[in-house]
């Protein structure tokens, strides 16, 4: 069974080719993480899988129906993008700004029913907002926003989650409640989750498969094992990288092989704690 | 909700107040006994009483608050669809447009009032929407419209149409007065007449704003989320640029170039009712109703017997008031991105 599949799809923003002869395809339950360098063409795909670009050639199919042929109210039941931008521009509170999530569900100026409310909450839950329900998300942090964000995603209680860099900008804390989340919503909640990373390691730790894009093309898709190989990271970030067994979790580690050896590493001298530099990094200074 | 009933409350008290000023004084039971004359519970009133009152100052006194209404509530429904806080009826064009539409059809020689719906305000409508579609049509690339090139396009579109009312006025001497005097942002000898012509596309303008307010939810998060939160965003946008643009345009024709209304009152209704359009825009037109029921008494009390054209009274009020606002509540506002 598959929940989102792309057939030989092509998306072209004014005639130049962003993404081409691209096929795909994605279960329920699992979380497929969308990597490669910048400009590869994973916002775009995760656009055109969003029903927010309409790709000039092949077909997405949600649940064997094609997208574009779904209104764009059915189809926001069923599918749901986090955007990396920060929406907050006006000062709605946390739970008015989730409720927005229910938009493709309820009726015209009818108030929230019984069943809009439950999901509202749920999704405060699941992200762990409810004790911010009354703030404004003006007043936020950038990683609570986030939070709200994909919280009101949630809200629309769709089948597949579409995420874009949801880690970015984050510190390591917000990045590891996102990434467990994320999972849990995949494995537990038998969610399909597609997710653009731009972190290798975490893409390694989080996601069941891998989809490798460079240049609008799908390079190697699969576990990751058969997609963190260092020939192909190589060739599409134009890095050489290193790829071993992460020390913690039965993972991969991919770490990029930096030319350390050109500078010399020279430790500054600090004023007020070291009162006499050494004479050669003074040298260095002058 | 009891909230806006209580501002709906403080704008009926600020009515009576207002109807009793002027050059006869009037006290407010004297004014609710005219006022209830041709009502079941009407009373003898004074002749000369009821003649103040519905002759001379009670049409004039709710087209005041139709068109702060009209303008706040349009100005609500700009901020949000431009995700802008700076965004009103005059930044995006559509005053701008409403002017340039009317004063053609002044020069032209239709007259300010009209039985209905009246030709100068269907000009004014059909100029703000020709400047609003021009100016995000200018601003837009792929879908969207960047904050910052809606503005410089509003902006430049606006002198632009300024320079055209100019020309206009100089080329026709004949109708200058009444164009200047018109766009000053005066209410002086409005009447029965200029209500009738405004108020039904005011008040259809606002009611139809009302009822997108579910839409301006989802687009004030942006155009990308109100699409991918299943709505045909596209249209949803024209609709209420239609409907801000009447309503602007209705006011615009009636009260000529009224600033700041439109930028203030959806920003003190927002610190005090929260930013869910449902609430805001009702919120808006009641706050933008009360803020030009009161700068008209000013207008017409100050300096009496000479009257100050409104547009002045909201200006240098509203000026000072919105730089306070924008520097002690930055965050509240909104400008924090």
């Amino acid at each position: 069974m598959t929940t989102l599949e792309v057939r030989d799809l092509r998306c072209a923003y004014d005639g130049q080719p962003v993404l081409d002869n691209l096929c795909l395809a994605t279960h329920p339950g699992e979380v497929l993480a969308l990597i490669g360098p910048n400009g590869a063409g994973k916002t775009t795909l995760l656009r055109a899988l969003a029903r927010l670009h309409r790709p000039c050639r092949g077909t997405v199919l949600l649940a064997g129906q094609d997208l574009w042929r779904l209104s764009p109210r059915s189809a926001a039941r069923r599918l749901a993008l986090a955007p990396q931008s920060n929406g907050a521009t006006w000062p709605l509170t946390v739970e008015q700004a989730v409720a927005l999530g229910r938009a493709p569900h309820r009726g015209w100026l009818l108030p929230l029913s019984a069943a809009d409310r439950e999901a509202t909450e749920r999704a405060l839950q699941q992200v762990g907002l409810q004790g911010l329900r009354d703030r404004l998300v003006t007043e936020l942090s950038g990683g609570e926003q986030r939070r709200v964000i994909l919280a009101r995603t949630l809200a629309q209680e769709p089948e597949v989650l579409l995420l874009d860099e949801p880690t970015a900008h984050l510190d390591l804390k917000y990045q590891a409640e996102i990434l467990e989340l994320m999972r849990d919503l995949a494995h537990r909640d038998g969610l399909t989750v597609i997710v653009t990373l731009h972190d290798l390691n975490q893409a390694a730790l989080c996601a069941d498969r891998l989809a490798l894009l460079d240049n609008g093309r799908l390079q190697a898709t699969g576990i990751p094992s058969e997609v963190l190989i260092p020939e192909l990271l190589q060739q599409a970030y134009g890095v050489p990288v290193s790829v071993s067994r992460h020390p913690v979790y039965d993972t991969l580690l991919v770490v990029p092989l930096l030319n350390l050896k050109k500078a010399p590493y020279v430790r500054l001298p600090v004023p007020h704690q070291c009162p006499r530099p050494h004479p050669s990094t003074v040298q260095h200074y002058l | 909700m009891h909230r806006l009933l209580g501002l709906a409350a403080l704008l009926a008290i600020a009515l009576v107040l207002s109807l009793g000023l002027g050059a006869v004084p009037l006290a407010p039971g004297q004014v609710l006994t005219a006022l209830a004359l041709h009502t079941p519970w009407g009373g003898p009133a004074d002749a000369a009483t009821v003649t103040i009152i519905w002759d001379l100052r009670l049409a004039r006194a709710l087209l005041a608050a139709l068109i702060g209404a009209g303008l706040a509530a349009a100005g609500a429904a700009f901020q949000g669809l431009f995700r802008n806080p700076l965004a009103d009826p005059f930044v995006v064009g559509a005053s701008g447009g409403a002017a340039l539409g009317a004063t053609l059809a002044i020069t032209a020689g239709l007259s300010l009032a009209g039985a209905g719906f009246g030709p100068v305000p269907l000009a004014a409508f059909l100029g703000a929407m020709l400047a609003v579609a021009i100016v995000y049509g200018v601003a837009e690339v792929g879908g969207q419209a960047p904050a910052v090139a809606l503005l410089l396009a509003g902006a430049a579109l606006s002198t632009l149409l300024s320079a055209g009312v100019s020309l206009l006025m100089l080329l026709n001497d004949r109708a200058l007065h009444e164009v200047f005097a018109w766009l000053m942002g005066g209410l002086s000898g409005r009447s029965w007449p200029h209500l009738w012509a405004s108020g039904l596309y005011l008040l259809t303008g606002m009611v139809t704003l009302w009822l997108l307010s579910r839409p301006l939810d989802a687009l004030a998060c942006g155009e990308e989320t109100a699409q991918s939160l299943g709505l045909p965003a596209t249209r949803a946008r024209g609709a209420v640029v239609a409907a801000a643009s009447l309503t602007t345009a209705a006011a615009v024709a009636a009260g000529g170039i009224i600033g700041f209304v439109g930028l203030i009152a959806p920003h003190a209704a927002r610190l005090l009712f929260g930013a869910d359009h449902r609430r805001l825009i009702p919120a808006s037109a009641l706050l933008g109703a009360l803020l030009l029921l009161l700068a008209d008494d000013l207008a017409r009390t100050v300096l009496a017997p000479v009257e100050l054209p409104v547009g002045i009274i909201t200006a240098l009020l509203g000026g000072p008031f919105f730089l306070y606002l924008l520097k002690t509540r930055q965050r509240d506002l909104g400008g924090g991105r």
